[in-house]
């Protein structure tokens, strides 16, 4: 056999190796009801702001504490944690990912990706706040 | 209904463009015909020349009507409406010019064409002119095709840019088309976009993306006309030349997202960024694999496969940008124009096309056709696209596969484990493996498509961690790789030779990372080593290429284009290694609450609250923010910066101003200020503040009401009280007030309590008479807070009230994270230093080549 085959083995081998080790530890989207059924796991939760519940940022007692409510999209709602400041325009996002996981009664999360809504409703949304 | 009329149209540009539109894709499809059918009969190449000049033309025509209708302000049409207006700086008609997505496809065309009438001229009556230019024209085809905007039967062709404002799906019945208001309302260049990084970013971009057409076209005639091995000679310097222009226009987009985007840094792997990336790679691994070819030959099935692929990536990465299918996954991708389908057949189609080509057997090749055509017209009709489509791409990769071993040319003797081809091989084989993993992790939005699947895409550390070990053994065989010899080389005088850049790798390594990566409360694990070792053999590959150049090419620059490329490219990795892993966070947030118990990620603490005028530590500096000052639509937040001098006093060192930009279109958007330093970059933005408060005018005034929704025993929170209500009073029951028609009013009892736990009540009333509702607000005059009760809700007996608070009630704030980025400069150096070295590179090669076609004749 030449080294090259062996390579070629080698590669196909670490490919396989690599899509199952990495799915294996990929946080998949899911809504509220999975997250509550896995709270160690880590999940993207797709949903929009409970404009009826209060916002509470106080930077004054913790700048990277922003607290609200997430409606999923099968209707459930859960408080949230953001463990980062407030993001600009948040009260305008139409639609919200969050990455984090269940801890107790509330939801944590790490990092937001947020859609708003542009000026004359061109197109697509465009995301913000990475 | 009254007929509108408009007046002062012009629409003579309109058409003129649309005519350039017709004429260029007619041209591009005679031109591909003629050049295909002169592969045969050399009567036609005369034509196929004229109307792949004519194809040029046009384009030019369609570029020029374009930017003639920008710089004239012709708001009637949607393109001009929709990214200029006349408020807007004129040097920034370019950027307007390619902000849009037919406006970027018209600039790739257009540098297709360039580099199309230069190599046409290049290959003119030699034996590839046909069949690489049959390739470019059929590109064309597609790109021309991609301006149309036809509908043919329910399928929408292209996207066209000289669509009046009042024929487009989206606009026309907006009320101030209706009305004709086109120049006051005209939408302009997203402001975010206006700075010079958009006139050279995208330009040089596309010309990279462009060039990686060349070697496509090549490998594909080489494909066709079965001469696989002689293209190369000629190919080289234009691989190489995509290189250099895709290399600095990715870096140039990292640059932009570092200086003027608040990514926290240069590289995120993003969505868009890494599909910029991935045919850069695969086009360094094919450029290296083609110097094999040349040199010594073989490798022949490799290098068609990269250079085919590299152009297949950019298309993906077309695809990818601009179908919408990455929705939630990246920052900037383009919105969805409804050419998805049109974008996946023409990524299919160029797949086909190639692996048609590889099959030599015309049975064979006969039923790939017949099958692959009876595929889609079974998709078109019954559906079940997805199937057909997973079913179709993995019969061409078993074809692909058989080809290889059926149709190829191998090379019969093995490898020499230490020849510079084996290593050229594998530093290939490396740049592709890794090439595949940050496509896989890219795609996963699109997998997520095709399988049904709901994985999210991976974040950044997951990346670095895959991605570090390709990196190490990359540097590991660019140190090695040039002092071999092709063909055979002594083992025991090249381990001898590079032994020396070895050791000094070493120790000098083990000095700098010991401390950086395994003292001082840093954990060792997978990360950290992994770290340290590409740290180690970045170095090697520095010193060893240095070595090179001066005891062994005795410092000859023409011939050192390769050691300066590859010292840029470690230089790049050593940058971004070490900017990036020791990134450290001076913006330290005091709060007591522990989040690192939540698990990974969650340890981030990195805001800064400043109240305006405070002084407060951050890393090694006093901060102050002194105030905002509004240019334009940039808010700028000034951020003073003392150091503590010697007589332990504080000293002013410099002032930063990260700014918030209100745009109209995105949203309040943050852009950060960065402080340089030789050896450390101070990058800081603000993520939070509120721009509503004016600290300047009058401060009795009051900010606007929030409206709150609650039950009895709710707590409302302002800025510096918790408000709960307490009760309800009623003055009369429900009955009586129906009965007598009288005046009902209903007392809504709020306690506030201060942070001194100091306590104060209001009564705001809501009353009602004769079922007009009639509210009484109530104002805490000590606390500055006002308060409306405004609406009851009988279904779930909840109750609204509004709080408005006095504006000097809160002092102005930012939220600041800071960061260090150490060395980053590093990283620039070696962008600078690959640039250089890939030019010399390039200069050289076709020196040799006008060598050569001297001694021909």
């Amino acid at each position: 056999m030449k080294k090259l085959h062996i390579l070629g083995i080698l590669v196909i081998a670490l490919a396989i190796g690599v899509i199952f080790v990495s799915l294996k530890n990929t946080s998949t989207y899911a809504d509220f009801t999975e997250a509550i059924a896995n709270p160690d796991k880590e999940f993207h939760v797709v949903g929009k702001l409970d404009k009826k519940q209060p916002l509470v940022y106080d930077p004054k007692v913790n700048a990277d504490e922003f607290l609200f409510t997430l409606i999923d999209n099968k209707g459930i709602s859960k408080q949230v944690v953001l463990h980062k400041s407030k993001p600009q325009d948040f009260e305008k996002s139409e639609q919200i990912v969050l990455i984090g996981k269940m801890h107790g009664a509330e939801f944590h999360a790490n990092d937001i990706l947020m859609k708003c809504p542009s000026k004359y409703n061109e197109g697509a949304a465009q995301v913000s706040q990475k | 209904m009254n007929e509108i009329k408009y007046i002062g149209e012009r629409l003579w540009a309109g058409h003129l463009g649309n005519a350039f539109v017709v004429l260029s894709f007619v041209t591009a499809l005679l031109s591909f015909f003629c050049f295909y059918l002169s592969f045969k009969n050399k009567d036609f190449i005369r034509l196929a020349r004229l109307s792949f000049n004519l194809h040029g033309f046009s384009v030019l025509g369609i570029a020029g009507t374009l930017f003639f209708m920008l710089f004239n302000h012709f708001f009637e049409y949607q393109y001009v409406w929709q990214h200029s207006n006349t408020s807007m700086d004129m040097k920034y008609i370019l950027s307007c010019f390619w902000e849009g997505q037919e406006g970027s496809f018209l600039l790739w065309t257009f540098w297709n064409i360039v580099l199309g009438w230069i190599l046409k001229k290049q290959l003119k009556d030699g034996e590839w002119e046909a069949p690489v230019m049959t390739i470019f024209a059929l590109v064309q085809v597609f790109l021309a095709s991609m301006l149309l905007g036809v509908y043919i039967l329910d399928y929408k062709l292209g996207s066209n840019p000289f669509l009046l404002l009042k024929e487009h799906a989206e606009f026309s019945n907006l009320p101030f088309v209706l009305a004709a208001k086109y120049e006051s309302t005209a939408r302009g260049l997203n402001p975010l976009l206006m700075n010079y990084w958009m006139t050279i970013h995208p330009p040089t971009l596309f010309l990279g993306f462009s060039s990686t057409l060349v070697p496509f076209a090549f490998a594909i005639a080489a494909l066709w006309n079965k001469q696989y091995n002689k293209w190369q000679t000629v190919a080289l310097p234009w691989t190489y030349f995509g290189i250099l222009i895709l290399g600095i226009g990715i870096l140039m987009g990292g640059a932009w997202a570092y200086e003027a985007l608040s990514f926290g840094g240069f590289w995120a792997w993003d969505p868009v960024e890494n599909s910029s990336l991935v045919p850069w790679l695969v086009l360094v691994a094919a450029g290296h694999t083609m110097l094999i070819n040349k040199n010594k030959g073989g490798s022949l099935f490799t290098t068609h496969l990269l250079a085919v692929g590299s152009f297949l990536l950019v298309l993906y990465s077309t695809f990818m940008t601009r179908s919408g299918v990455l929705g939630n996954a990246s920052v900037h991708a383009f919105t969805d124009l409804g050419m998805t389908g049109q974008l996946v057949m023409y990524v299919l189609t160029f797949v086909f096309i190639s692996v048609a080509l590889l099959i030599h057997n015309p049975l064979f090749k006969m039923s790939y056709v017949v099958g692959s055509l009876l595929m889609l017209a079974f998709g078109m009709i019954y559906g079940y696209k997805r199937n057909i489509l997973m079913v179709w791409v993995s019969a061409s990769a078993i074809i692909t596969g058989i080809s290889y071993f059926k149709y190829f040319p191998k090379e019969k003797d093995e490898e020499e484990l230490f020849s510079r081809e084996f290593w050229m091989f594998l530093g290939s084989l490396v740049l592709l493996l890794a090439s595949l993993i940050i496509t896989y992790f890219t795609s996963i939005p699109v997998l997520n498509k095709l399988f049904n699947t709901e994985y999210a895409p991976p974040k950044v550390p997951v990346y670095n961690t895959w991605i570090t070990p390709f990196a190490i053994l990359l540097m590991l065989l660019i140190g090695g790789g040039l002092f071999l010899k092709f063909k055979k080389t002594n083992a025991k005088q090249f381990l001898k030779r590079i032994a020396y850049p070895f050791i000094a790798a070493l120790i000098f390594g083990s000095a700098c990372t010991v401390p950086l990566y395994f003292i001082n409360n840093n954990k060792i694990n997978w990360d950290t080593i992994s770290y340290a070792l590409l740290f180690v053999f970045a170095l090697f590959s520095i010193f060893a290429n240095g070595d090179y150049c001066i005891n062994i090419l005795k410092g000859n620059i023409r011939k050192s284009g390769a050691a300066i490329a590859h010292i840029g490219f470690s230089l790049v990795l050593l940058g971004a290694l070490i900017s990036t892993s020791k990134k450290t966070t001076i913006s330290k947030n005091t709060a007591t609450r522990k989040v690192s118990d939540l698990g990974e990620g969650f340890d981030d603490k990195v805001s800064i609250l400043l109240t305006k005028g405070d002084t407060l530590p951050m890393g090694p500096y006093l901060v102050t923010y002194t105030g905002k000052v509004q240019k334009g639509i940039d808010v700028h937040f000034k951020v003073d910066y003392l150091k503590i001098n010697k007589d332990n006093k504080p000293e002013y060192d410099f002032t930063l101003e990260p700014v918030i930009q209100k745009n109209q279109r995105m949203g309040n958007a943050p852009a950060p200020d960065t402080r340089h330093f030789f050896n450390r970059d101070i990058y800081t933005h603000v993520t939070a503040t509120d721009l509503n408060i004016d600290t300047v005018t009058n401060k009795k005034a009051y900010s606007d009401a929030k409206n709150y929704v609650g039950h009895v025993g709710d707590t409302i929170f302002a800025s510096n009280a918790l408000v709960i209500i307490d009760s309800l009073r009623t003055n009369i029951g429900k009955e009586e007030y129906q009965k007598n028609d009288s005046l009902l009013e209903v007392t809504a009892v709020l306690r506030a309590v201060d942070a001194q736990s100091n306590s104060y009540k209001a009564y705001p009333k809501y009353i009602i008479k004769k079922n007009i509702v009639i509210p009484k607000d109530d104002e805490l005059e000590k606390l500055g807070l006002k308060f409306v009760f405004w609406k009851i809700n009988p279904d779930d007996g909840t109750i609204e009230i509004t709080l408005s608070e006095r504006l000097s009630n809160t002092k102005d704030f930012i939220v600041l994270e800071a960061y260090i980025f150490p060395y980053i400069n590093l990283l620039w150096l070696g962008c600078i230093v690959m640039a250089i070295g890939t030019g010399i590179a390039i200069v050289e090669r076709m020196r040799k080549l006008r060598v050569q076609s001297a001694k021909g004749e």
